[in-house]
């Protein structure tokens, strides 16, 4: 589903991804975890080209997303067709403050997608309704709670159908019992097969939810296992060390 | 008098349409990738704002006829007055476009909209409501600014009042009548901007 093959980032003279490759199965739930400034969340916004990777290649069904043989427009457009299939959630969740809820979750399939209004209207009420948000359909961000509006930052990215999700940090923002709430909407999202790359901080969904927890260290995935082996019995100093600091 | 004052509003209202297109226009130049796009939107926002308004009009109606583009007096000044707001108006829509979190574009793109459709539904609107206020200040000062196109020979609202003055003799009268005009004029602009304000201010506490 997706491919990171041997990928780069350097930020200036900064590396911040060294050598990465990762497959996503379909339907699998891959946690990244690792300390701050490991590279997990320009990892995630590598995949879906909102930074540009240095070296390496990401493939997202098997289509070459960095494919630099294309130019301008044309890359322009093979990027948003391979975005329509990826879906991200931010920490900051970046809400279109001038729509309602219900506006924000039907902009892109309405605009992009080009579906009918009254198509992506209901689709929106369903996706809003999944996210316990049924009742806010006319409400704007700004009277949202910060789970209230993460909830609906997931429920807008899949109005576009994607084939995978990504999460990044997306409940560091949030006051302790908001928390449950996102994550409980994720889980969902998890049972119902969907493909998701997660960024966090939370290791009790790793745990629980993930398939497969990777653990990150200086620009590298220094282990990749199932969680049970990760939390239980982790190979790498490195990784006991960070998992000894977090769960202290 | 009232007929000035017809031509005032006419000159005023064409300025600032031409005003917002050169204003927005030069401020997505200035913050596009094109190098040359750029380096001419910079240009033409010095050369405007480091010279007066007066010696612009008087460049465009009494220089330009001499390269053989003779524009007239109306279109001169609409021209003159339109450049003029313009180039102030693209700083502060710049700086408007710039202010909005560039958290904003990024969810946009995640949503594979494409850079041009990402600027005219999430960027502009919420821009707008930043922009609007000190844009609104330009806008008053080219209503007030527009009696400068009297030395260009238009019989706008200041011209109609001399004019008047030359068969009257009336000066005091002629003016305050003027300027009771021009405050008209303004302070209508002022109450519609503030409408204006309120509409694009949805969403925000």
């Amino acid at each position: 589903m997706v491919r990171i093959s041997h990928l780069r980032k350097n930020f200036g003279d900064l590396e911040v991804l060294k050598d990465v490759s990762l497959d996503v199965a379909p339907r699998q739930v891959m946690v990244i975890i690792g300390p701050s400034g490991s590279g997990k969340s320009t990892l995630l916004r590598c995949v879906n080209h909102l930074e540009v990777p240095t070296g390496g290649e990401i493939y997202i069904e098997g289509e070459l997303l960095n494919d630099s043989s294309l130019k301008f427009k044309a890359f322009e457009a093979h990027l948003n067709r391979i975005r329509c299939k990826v879906g991200m959630v931010f920490q900051q969740f970046n809400l279109f403050p001038h729509m309602t809820v219900l506006e924000n979750v039907i902009e892109a399939p309405v605009h992009v997608l080009k579906q009918s209004s009254d198509q992506a209207r209901s689709k929106a009420r369903e996706l809003l309704k999944k996210v316990g948000l049924a009742e806010k359909i006319d409400t704007y961000p700004a009277m949202l709670s910060g789970g209230q509006q993460q909830r609906v930052a997931i429920a807008r990215s899949l109005a576009m159908e994607p084939a995978v999700m990504l999460f990044d940090e997306v409940t560091s923002a949030l006051d302790p019992e908001l928390v449950g709430d996102v994550l409980r909407v994720m889980e969902d999202l998890a049972h119902e097969g969907m493909t998701m790359m997660v960024v966090t901080h939370e290791m009790g969904f790793a745990e629980k939810v993930g398939d497969r927890v990777v653990f990150m260290a200086d620009g590298y995935v220094v282990e990749d296992s199932k969680p049970e082996e990760m939390f239980g019995n982790p190979k790498h100093d490195r990784t006991r060390q960070f998992l000894s600091e977090i769960l202290k | 008098m009232l007929k000035g004052a017809l031509l005032t509003l006419q000159i005023s209202v064409l300025s600032l349409l031409l005003g917002i297109f050169f204003g927005l226009a030069a401020a997505l130049c200035k913050l596009g990738r094109n190098p040359l796009l750029r380096g001419i939107a910079s240009f033409y926002i010095w050369l405007i704002r480091s010279t007066p308004l007066l010696v612009q009009l008087f460049i465009i109606y009494f220089g330009l006829p001499q390269l053989g583009i003779d524009l007239g007096p109306f279109l001169s000044g609409v021209l003159g007055l339109g450049l003029n707001v313009g180039a102030y108006n693209a700083e502060t829509i710049r700086g408007g476009i710039v202010s909005i979190p560039v958290g904003q574009t990024e969810a946009a793109r995640s949503l594979a909209m494409s850079n041009a459709l990402a600027m005219r539904r999430i960027i502009l609107p919420q821009a707008l409501r930043i922009i609007i206020p000190p844009m609104g200040n330009n806008f008053i000062i080219l209503i007030k600014d527009t009696s400068l196109v009297s030395t260009i020979t238009l019989v706008e609202l200041t011209l109609t009042a001399q004019r008047f003055i030359g068969s009257t003799y009336k000066p005091f009268e002629m003016y305050i009548m003027a300027a009771a005009l021009y405050a008209v004029m303004t302070t209508t602009a002022s109450l519609l901007l503030g409408k204006l304000e309120k509409r694009t201010n949805r969403g925000h506490r």
